[in-house]
């Protein structure tokens, strides 16, 4: 345990270290949040409530996404991808530790920097806006911080997947692409899935991605509430173990075939 | 000796650079498809993101779903435009930082032409096929009124656009002269600007419309260029300004461009 700790601790000196990136990257992301913010602004004018939103709802729902998309953002996952396209994945066969575990170290290091950092500047946003409505009661609350710690580890799976697959593909970029673009729509992080047409909303539902926004931010909203949220929360955990598991299994057929040129 | 730089002679040596890096580039064939694959899914989820926001709302203050389509395409056309054939700027951070620019810089060959061609974004051309298929099929919704004016008022803004995008990426990754860092946040950054233009800029604050319009022109690649065709007033003449915004940003990135390159020092060894 002691070494996936130091290992979580050394990945986030390795973020302060590039802060000017760091930091480059989640204002680069802000304005995405921006002209999100603004288009919604819009689609609100005159209009009470959408799809069972109200403006106030839709704010928070748009600060709280970007809080968790921000989490286990570019930085960590393509550390795992460059280990793999690099080569140096073969360091970490020869130490005795698990790629897997010293991955999810790492990833969690940087979300608490990422985490810091975008609370400071969702901070900013609720101070020059109406604000972000959090659950009053504690229940509610726990639960709400409880889904987004287990959201963590949910994207973590399906991020982990989809870097292992650059033991067939040297294209990190296009992988990280594809996922993201995937992650976005089904997670609910583009649009809140209760806007969906029926089929897809029910599809989305059957998927791992909902459990990385939509859980979350709709027992935040307090949408969800009581065993719904529960229910919602053990999804999310069945998602986790199988993830974790799927991993395990994709990365023992990984390491057959990887070829790793000079020395 | 001097070499005169015609532009027969520019063409030429853009063809030859180009078609080496794409027979490097055909060595890994399931990266080419993925990075195709890749920006053509980022796409289609933007259009379904459109889609499924103008399933519950008649239009965004008087646009409809296909006019901010159109708007939606065209930025990622342009993206996939200096994609696919100057991706190049966007490798500029590794010329500067691995001290590669001092090839470049021997050779008789306009440094520029030289960046351009550094690699080419297959992702391009996925964003240029869905992106050109969103405006082909937006076209038919929207009231346009098809003559020579329009035509070619319709050419010169393309032209326009593409122009300003490759400017914009090149005056952005010059960034990698004065920032010492390992990634491209800067340039992504400015690239993440264009966000602002996939839909009309009235939603906006007059800042930020102003920064779009003016000092990172992307309203000029997408909102102009729309409202200009679809005939929107007060905004249907500003895309006649397109061609000045374009030569006005050319310049503005070559000259970055030119002070950057005084400052750069190789990375030696």
């Amino acid at each position: 345990m002691k070494k996936y700790v130091s290992l979580a601790l050394c990945s986030m000196q390795n973020t302060l270290a590039y802060r000017l990136s760091f930091i480059l990257n989640f204002v680069a992301n802000f304005i995405g949040l921006i002209a999100m913010y603004c288009l919604w602004q819009a689609i609100y004018t005159g209009r009470a409530e959408l799809s069972g939103f109200t403006w106030g709802q839709m704010q928070s729902y748009l600060l709280i996404t970007f809080f968790v998309n921000s989490m286990l953002s570019y930085y960590s996952e393509s550390s795992i991808t460059n280990k793999i396209i690099d080569g140096s994945v073969m360091m970490d066969l020869l130490r005795p530790i698990q790629f897997q575990k010293a991955r999810l170290a790492e990833s969690l290091g940087s979300c608490v920097l990422e985490g810091l950092l975008s609370c400071l500047l969702i901070g900013l946003a609720a101070v020059f806006t109406l604000g972000i409505q959090l659950p009053n009661d504690a229940a509610t609350l726990l639960l709400f911080l409880f889904s987004m710690a287990s959201s963590i580890l949910v994207k973590f799976g399906i991020v982990y997947l989809s870097a292992l697959l650059c033991f067939w593909t040297t294209s990190g970029f296009g992988i990280y692409w594809a996922r993201t673009s995937i992650t976005n729509l089904l997670s609910g992080a583009l649009v809140p899935l209760a806007f969906f047409p029926s089929w897809l909303q029910s599809t989305a539902m059957l998927l791992p991605f909902q459990g990385i926004v939509n859980t979350p931010v709709t027992i935040g909203l307090g949408m969800t509430e009581g065993i719904e949220a529960l229910r919602l929360i053990g999804i999310q955990w069945v998602w986790i173990v199988l993830l974790w598991l799927l991993g395990k299994w994709m990365w023992s057929g990984a390491v057959r075939q990887i070829t790793i040129h000079g020395g | 000796m001097t070499i005169k730089n015609s532009p027969r002679r520019i063409l030429y040596l853009y063809w030859r650079l180009y078609s080496q890096q794409l027979k490097a580039m055909m060595e890994y064939s399931a990266d080419f498809y993925i990075m195709i694959g890749a920006a053509a899914l980022t796409q289609i989820t933007g259009f379904l993101f459109l889609w499924v926001v103008f399933s519950r709302i008649p239009d965004i203050q008087g646009w409809g779903l296909w006019e901010i389509a159109f708007m939606y395409a065209a930025i990622y056309v342009s993206e996939g435009f200096g994609s696919l054939f100057f991706e190049g700027t966007w490798r500029m951070l590794r010329l500067v930082n691995l001290g590669e620019l001092d090839r470049y810089l021997v050779r008789p060959v306009p440094i520029v032409l030289q960046i351009f061609c550094t690699g080419i974004g297959m992702n391009g051309l996925g964003n240029i096929v869905i992106g050109g298929a969103i405006i082909a099929m937006s076209l038919s919704p929207i009231d346009i009124v098809w003559n020579l004016q329009t035509i070619f008022m319709a050419l010169l803004m393309f032209a326009s656009a593409m122009t300003i995008r490759v400017a914009i990426n090149l005056a952005a990754n010059c960034s990698a002269f004065w920032i010492r860092s390992s990634g491209n946040a800067f340039p992504i950054m400015i690239h993440n600007l264009g966000e602002f233009a996939k839909y009309p800029i009235t939603i906006f604050s007059m800042g930020l419309q102003l920064l779009i319009s003016i000092v990172v022109p992307f309203a000029f690649v997408s909102f102009f260029p729309a409202a200009a065709l679809f005939g929107r007033e007060p905004w249907s003449w500003w895309g006649w300004l397109s061609p000045l915004v374009a030569a006005y940003f050319v310049g503005l990135a070559l000259l970055i461009l030119r002070i950057g390159l005084r400052r750069y020092e190789s990375a030696g060894n």
